[in-house]
């Protein structure tokens, strides 16, 4: 049990569900009070969040570290970006078709990755990004290798005489605010089902969930897929938002973010992981206040993480909730 | 207990340096204060942090330069750096800080081409100025000015003629017909060769083999052995300075220094990379629009302040963000304010005395660059040609 | 044509060498610590930077540039090994990979504020090629081989007969076993690690001549050279990984030549991901332990 369900269980009330109604209506009206800037971080922060929640299905509930989210995510770009420029299809096909190409791709690589035991499996995933990016690197009649693909045209919805194109930051982050909703609440309902139960019973003792008949092989493949699928996903919004794709979308750099953001936040809890995706774009960009000193003191905060709260600030919330239900 | 407290610092710390990003006022207007306000957005982390710095370097120490002498209509130019990383996602982030946060009134950015790419929708948003002055992406050009992105200049050479002009002189001047390709596996070096394979059958050339380094590569033996083997006769290398030298040395191990020479782009006119592997560096030809070595009082006093300002050479990039500041400076000067619209009217109607010669841009906002082709002899850089070019636009 | 095989075989043993020292550094620190130090490639920079600093700035000679380089760099790897790598030992795996990575960024960007991002030129070392059976070699790279064979047998010898070499071993097979024998771990963990950076930075100023070109980001690449080679070689293995570093030279050597430059740092993730898909342990620890 979380902590919130725990002090709901003691309490009777579970007041989680009017605090997150609370904070999505807080952030449908935030385009009013807040600048281009701090709308920017959102959108970044939500994009990740897409990714993010793939890798906390896979590390937080099944255990397994992985660092390919960076591959996916550059793999849903691509796909995305080749469809929107050379095809000009509307954007719920670039974005599905991302999400599937990320997910079925993920089925060829993952069957001989699972094999491997921890540290192995770690650096083969490592391997795909590394891969990925030479693959982007020099298929260049597909990607235009370093040339990369530019002026990806803006997110558009051919819904025949009501279709319309979203521009404009405002307007992206509705949309993106939109996707990271539903995003969130599918991952939600994953972890609900009994099979998230099992992801957990796989995470906390391998060979007890075998011995009670949970078929753990298949379900860190698929895992491994979905967990994909989200990673693509937020590559297409990411081809989207920022117009660009270049072989540089390949790199560990977005790996160590989702991780960074996953473990920030709380791996195995839903929760947590948006916290953590919003705490790591705000701490990113406010350190920009000292620029000589942004990345040695993000260094820092790194190592305060990993030694003062190794399970993310997910307990910290958790201590919230208590302490808000002590109050009433 | 003491764990306790430091981690209750790390999270107040963590929660009022988050707070400070939603802070800023979203729709104040921008304060005036007598300074123009100079973002500039480059890679100051990370492994193209080597590239960033020089940039930062030769754009503030021309910043200084005109502060000193009274400002620019008065004003003080203020550089405010955002750093880049050498990552779109940054580059983007940096960029909407200093537009809405930081308000400045121009930016000159990036060294990545991805980046700039990702910055021009931004700026042209936001109708702010972009003088990019060291991306190689011809994308960057064919949409700018009438191409769409009004609000972006650039003041850095293409390649298309560069290559050209190299093959050409290569081919006439010295009877080449057989190269080997090692260029850099960036899209500077990629699009370089790209240009120098249009040309190849124009002066009947061949390229026997063709090869691409990552950035940061240290070892080029198998490839030199290679090439060696290869019967070519130079070797066309579009690349990374910091490259050069070590190119240079690695050529004289091989064997083929003094005898297979390098053509193309590398800054290879440096004093320290000739100075490295002076037979590699024999007979190398070059095409640039500035070289360290260049041969003008103002090119003279810029390396000069330079290397006694921060202890070593400027390089290419250092030049030219140097150079970008001043252009800009006078745009402002002639445009008699710092709004916007009025400078950028200004630029594109702009004749520039640079350290290299006069400067105009074109109607795609692209700088028409005065270059100059070298050839080393002797140990030392000879120009052999200089000329002018115009871009062929695709329809 | 035989003659070219061979000389890109001589030219891969040359980078092998130098992946060698820098790899049984990390495949030890793994051994004791089970940490992926993705901070290693830092280390390699750190002692570069130590010694281009005594040239630059105090006109040193090179071998005494050497000693510094890496002197500099164990100093900072006893405050990194205690204030960081010591609490990694039994913790979950990310942490070690977040820790280190945020000490790689610490490092990186404090030399970056020191020095400035720019590049800068090393001077020093023995450039001049040498003759050996035929193939020109700079003379600095046949130092390279020397010493990563010294270092490769001291290592050997230390590992089998030292006191300390074989706490190592105990440590890396059964860390609560230790405990009972009376092996101090943490002071066996910090120990390896100062070795392992140690032996980063000598790789990094032995290196420094021939590769002329220093910065701050230049370990990055280096991390990601070696984790590949560690993991085929077998992690904790130190034998394993010498063998697999000298393969992995002369694998890039024939591909950069014979298939194009552009592929070559793909050769070492690609051959990993073969090696793995075939032998999940690596090509010479008789089991998965990892």
């Amino acid at each position: 049990m979380t902590p919130a369900e725990l002090s709901a269980a003691t309490t009777g009330r579970d007041l989680r569900l009017p605090f997150g109604i609370a904070l999505v209506a807080l952030a449908c009206v935030a385009p009013l009070f807040l600048g281009n800037y701090p709308l920017h971080a959102m959108i970044i922060a939500l994009i990740f969040l897409l990714p993010a929640h793939g890798l906390n299905l896979l590390l937080g509930y099944t255990g397994l570290l992985s660092l390919a989210q960076s591959a996916f995510f550059g793999i849903g770009a691509y796909t995305s970006a080749l469809l929107a420029v050379y095809f000009g299809t509307p954007f719920y096909v670039n974005f599905l078709a991302a999400g599937l190409a990320a997910g079925l791709i993920a089925l060829p690589l993952g069957i001989p990755a699972l094999r491997l035991r921890a540290t192995s499996f770690v650096m083969c995933t490592l391997g795909f990004v590394i891969i990925g990016q030479a693959i982007a690197k020099n298929w260049i009649s597909l990607t235009r290798g370093d040339m990369g693909l530019a002026a990806i045209p803006k997110p558009y919805f051919a819904l025949g005489p009501a279709s319309f194109a979203i521009s404009g930051t405002v307007g992206f982050y509705y949309l993106v605010l939109t996707i990271a909703a539903i995003a969130t609440l599918v991952a939600y309902l994953i972890v609900r089902s009994p099979a998230g139960r099992n992801m957990i019973a796989i995470r906390e003792n391998e060979t007890l969930a075998e011995s009670v008949g949970i078929p753990i092989w298949y379900y860190k493949l698929i895992v491994f897929m979905i967990s994909a699928a989200f990673a693509g996903l937020g590559g297409s919004l990411y081809a989207h938002y920022l117009t660009v794709v270049s072989p540089l979308t390949f790199q560990m750099y977005y790996s160590t973010t989702m991780l960074i953001i996953v473990l920030g936040g709380g791996a195995g809890t839903i929760s947590g992981v948006i916290f953590g995706s919003l705490l790591f774009v705000g701490l990113t960009e406010a350190l920009r206040v000292a620029p000589e000193l942004r990345m040695i003191a993000y260094g820092f905060f790194l190592l305060g993480l990993v030694f003062w709260f190794p399970s993310g600030f997910a307990p910290l919330i958790g201590r919230f909730w208590s302490f808000l239900e002590k109050r009433k | 207990m003491t764990i306790e407290l430091s981690r209750r610092g790390f999270c107040i710390g963590t929660a009022l340096i988050g707070l400070q990003t939603i802070s800023s006022s979203a729709f104040a207007a921008r304060s005036e204060d007598g300074t123009v306000r100079l973002g500039l957005v480059a890679p100051t982390s990370g492994p193209n942090a080597r590239y960033g710095a020089f940039s930062l370097r030769g754009a503030q120490m021309a910043a200084k330069e005109i502060n000193d002498a009274g400002g620019v209509g008065g004003r003080k130019i203020n550089v405010m750096p955002g750093d880049s990383q050498g990552t779109p996602v940054e580059g983007v982030s940096a960029t909407r800080r200093l537009i809405d946060q930081d308000q400045v009134d121009f930016i000159i950015g990036d060294v990545s081409s991805s980046v700039t790419l990702a910055m021009q929708p931004v700026v042209e948003d936001a109708g702010v100025l972009l003088l990019n002055a060291a991306s190689s992406n011809p994308m960057i050009t064919y949409k700018a000015g009438v191409g769409g992105f009004k609000w972006t200049f650039r003041n850095y050479p293409t390649d298309e003629n560069r290559s050209l002009l190299v093959l050409q002189y290569a081919a006439e001047k010295k009877g080449f017909t057989k190269y080997s390709v090692l260029s850099v596996d960036t899209d500077y070096g990629r699009a370089a060769i790209q240009f120098t394979k249009k040309y190849l059958l124009r002066f009947k050339s061949e390229i026997l083999t063709e090869d691409y380094y990552k950035e940061g590569e240290v070892d080029f033996r198998s490839v030199l052995s290679k090439i060696r083997d290869s019967g070519a006769q130079a070797i066309i290398m579009y690349g990374n300075a910091d490259s050069a030298p070590i190119v240079g040395r690695q050529m004289m191990e091989v064997g083929i220094a003094g005898k297979i020479p390098l053509i193309g782009n590398a800054e290879f006119n440096t004093a320290s990379t000739i100075k490295a592997a002076p037979k590699a560096m024999e007979g190398a030809i070059e095409a640039a629009a500035w070289l360290p070595g260049y041969d003008s009082p103002k090119s003279k006093a810029f390396v000069d302040k330079f290397t006694a300002a921060y202890r070593e050479a400027p390089n290419n990039h250092a030049y030219v963000h140097w150079e970008t500041v001043h252009l800009l400076a006078k745009a402002i000067e002639q445009a008699k304010s710092i709004d916007r619209e009025k400078v950028r009217a200004a630029l594109s109607g702009i004749h520039y005395d640079s350290a290299v010669g006069e400067v105009t841009f074109d109607d795609h906002n692209q700088a028409r660059l005065p270059m100059i082709l070298l050839e080393i002899e002797g140990g030392t850089p000879v120009v052999k040609g200089a000329y002018k070019a115009e871009i062929d636009y695709p329809k | 044509m035989f003659y070219t095989i061979i000389e890109q075989v001589v030219n891969g043993i040359v980078s092998g060498s130098v992946y060698a020292i820098v790899a049984v550094g990390m495949t030890m620190i793994f051994g004791v610590l089970r940490a992926i130090n993705f901070a290693h490639g830092e280390y390699y920079m750190l002692g570069t930077f130590g010694a281009w600093f005594a040239i630059e700035y105090f006109d040193l000679p090179y071998p005494v540039a050497v000693v510094i380089g890496v002197v500099a760099t164990a100093v900072i790897a006893v405050v990194v090994g205690n204030f960081v790598m010591q609490r990694i030992v039994g913790a979950p795996a990310e942490a070690g990979v977040l820790a280190t990575l945020g000490v790689a960024l610490i490092l990186q960007n404090t030399v970056i504020l020191a020095f400035g991002g720019s590049y800068k030129f090393f001077s020093g070392g023995y450039i001049e090629p040498v003759s050996v059976f035929g193939f020109t070699l700079a003379e600095q790279r046949i130092l390279i081989i020397i010493v990563g064979l010294i270092v490769f047998v001291g290592l050997e010898l230390m590992v089998t007969y030292s006191r300390m070499g074989k706490a190592m071993r105990a440590v890396s097979q059964n860390i609560e076993c230790c405990a009972v024998v009376g092996i101090d771990v943490r002071h066996i963990a910090l120990w390896t690690f100062i070795l392992g950076a140690g032996l980063a930075a000598l790789s990094g100023v032995l290196t420094a001549p021939v590769n002329v070109s220093v910065y701050g980001g230049m370990g990055e690449l280096i991390t990601f050279k070696t984790l590949p080679i560690i993991i085929m070689g077998g992690l904790g293995n130190v034998r394993g990984t010498f063998v697999a570093a000298m393969i992995l030279g002369i694998a890039e050597s024939l591909v950069a030549t014979y298939i194009g430059l552009q592929f070559r740092d793909t050769v070492g993730f690609a051959t990993l991901m073969l090696v793995l898909m075939w032998r999940p342990h690596g090509l010479f620890s008789a089991q998965a332990r990892f």
